[in-house]
């Protein structure tokens, strides 16, 4: 279900001494299966762009064309778009509401009129996926539940409403690191096993750098660059001249690089890092992977 | 959709009228409302629509924006001049339709009374279009300092109103955000029936007030943590001092008003 968003605009409070131009002219086609990351610094139009791709805000300019339908134009029926374009907001267990969590999730798939048994089974599945066991949280209250599970009883609630396109905000502002890891597992095997298209909107590089297939770069409501992590990661300078910068493996690299290292000047992952450096003192082959990726296996002060 | 909402309507701006006093606006406010009241007949309120023109010119405020107040008060509007257009006593009859009639005092009262509202509504307006909500609580707070020797709370009072001026974007921000939330998920805020309507408000009262509750015990303990005990012995980051333009502002005000006394004595 590809996403065309086609010279979109948008201003806050137009006409009015508030007014504030949000995003100019953003231009970018979304694949299937695609696993987007979208960087830019507080307030650059992030936000502001993910909410244009379910019709809760309308452009100033422009138009989204989410598969095949213009969902811009007047007299659209937004439900059917927020049925297939699954929204998490930032800090989304702060829209938590119901007596249960059972309850809270069945939310959405009420809203879309399905009958019981299928709103039962679909809030079942939503657990599963976020890795929530069913059994010992759908008769609690959300609101005692710890904060990295209430943010899964949310992203469970948009995902009962089974979207093809899941798009998160910031999913891992606020959380402890193991609450971090394990949302960004959960969003990987959503986006391999579930074969959902991800959007996922961040200023952590390292979040983005083992996730996202493409990089979308926001600056002051400007789409400035798009490409492949390793391409994107490689434009440090202009990364850093709008407030952000690149993954720490990246930075370790180019430290090293500095120091006399022979290392490619494009490695953004830890893995990466770890083979060449493997390679480097002697270590023919690296060793299988076989914890999965991620951070423990390579010393952060290397 | 909420984001265009505009709250306490200050205009940021740097003219003289921004720039006096709050408590002196305050007080010009009181003033001006004085002289709508002392108004006694229609012709009169050329007086206080040159006061208005002359502050709005000098504010750099169009009369659009201040014409936007008198919106949510049109129905009150058309009741007042209904209501007086109808039921006034008079002698010179207009029209007559049934138990209704049109006299020609009852057509001068009910403009006499529409136009007061107007005036006054719009008057305000000014106030509050160059007037910041924390100066003007500031203005308030200073104003009513007096009334401590009977025991009445100032300080507290331009407190509460000062964080509750505060939080009333975030909140909106906070309402705005959750509302699209639940949109996201399907919830529907503006079909059905009343009962469907206010069942609908349920997945956004509910979080918006536990994030009320949250803000607000956040607020008091960062309060707490820089040591704030009340109104004693505070002292402010901005002394308002008077200037010699509110004193002029002053004077002037009291002139238009004076005239308005002695049109409604000399010329009724």
């Amino acid at each position: 279900m590809p996403i065309q968003i086609e010279h979109l605009s948008h201003t806050y409070l137009p006409g009015s001494p508030f007014s504030s131009v949000a995003i100019h002219d953003v231009t970018l086609d979304i694949q299937d299966g695609e696993f987007i990351g979208i960087l830019g610094h507080t307030g650059s139009g992030k936000t502001t762009l993910a909410q244009h791709l379910n019709g809760l805000l309308r452009p100033t300019e422009g138009r989204v064309v989410v598969d095949g339908l213009d969902i811009t134009q007047k007299g659209i029926r937004l439900l059917e778009v927020r049925k297939k374009v699954g929204l998490v907001f930032q800090y989304p267990e702060h829209q938590l509401f119901e007596e249960t969590v059972a309850k809270d999730i069945a939310f959405g798939p009420k809203n879309m009129g399905l009958d019981k048994a299928e709103i039962a089974e679909r809030v079942q599945e939503a657990c599963a996926l976020v890795g929530l066991p069913f059994d010992q949280v759908a008769d609690r209250s959300p609101f005692e539940l710890s904060g990295g599970q209430m943010r899964r009883v949310a992203i469970a609630g948009v995902l009962a409403m089974r979207p093809r396109v899941l798009i998160l905000d910031e999913p891992t502002a606020g959380l402890d690191p193991a609450g971090r890891r394990s949302i960004l597992d959960m969003i990987r095997s959503l986006h391999a096993k579930g074969g959902l298209t991800v959007i996922m909107i961040s200023h952590n590089m390292d979040d983005i750098a083992s996730l996202a297939t493409r990089l979308v770069v926001m600056s002051a409501g400007k789409l400035v660059m798009t490409g492949t992590p390793r391409e994107v990661f490689g434009q440090e300078e202009l990364l850093k001249s709008i407030g952000l910068g690149v993954p720490q493996a990246a930075e370790l690299t180019h430290a090293l690089i500095a120091q006399g290292f022979d290392l490619p000047k494009d490695l953004y992952t830890l893995e990466e890092v770890r083979d060449h450096l493997l390679r480097l003192v002697g270590c023919p082959s690296a060793p299988k992977e076989d914890q999965g990726p991620g951070p423990k296996e390579v010393p952060a002060h290397a | 959709m909420l984001k265009d909402i505009t709250l306490g309507q200050y205009l940021p701006g740097n003219t003289l009228v921004h720039r006096l006093d709050p408590r002196a606006k305050i007080l010009l406010t009181a003033l001006y409302i004085a002289m709508v009241f002392c108004v006694k007949s229609p012709v009169w309120y050329v007086l206080p629509l040159g006061y208005l023109v002359l502050a709005s010119r000098t504010a750099g405020l169009r009369f659009r924006q201040m014409l936007k107040s008198v919106k949510p008060l049109r129905f009150l509007l058309i009741l007042t001049f209904a209501l007086n257009l109808f039921f006034s006593a008079g002698t010179t009859v207009w029209l007559q339709w049934g138990v209704l009639r049109i006299t020609r005092e009852g057509f001068f009262t009910a403009l006499h009374f529409s136009m007061r509202l107007v005036f006054l509504v719009v008057g305000t307006s000014v106030l509050t279009l160059t007037t910041s909500p924390v100066s003007l609580s500031d203005g308030i707070e200073m104003l009513l300092k007096p009334l401590k020797v009977i025991r009445f709370p100032a300080h507290e009072l331009a407190m509460m109103m000062t964080i509750a001026l505060r939080f009333i974007p975030t909140l909106i921000e906070e309402t705005d955000k959750i509302m699209k939330a639940q949109m996201a998920r399907g919830a529907d805020f503006e079909s059905g029936n009343l009962l469907r309507r206010v069942k609908a408000m349920v997945p956004l009262l509910v979080p918006l007030f536990v994030s009320a509750f949250r803000h607000a015990g956040d607020l008091a303990m960062a309060m707490e943590a820089r040591c704030y005990h009340g109104g004693e012995g505070r002292t402010r980051l901005r002394v308002l001092r008077f200037t010699p333009a509110d004193g002029y502002a002053l004077a002037l005000t009291l002139g238009f008003l004076a005239l308005v006394i002695a049109g409604g004595v000399l010329l009724p």
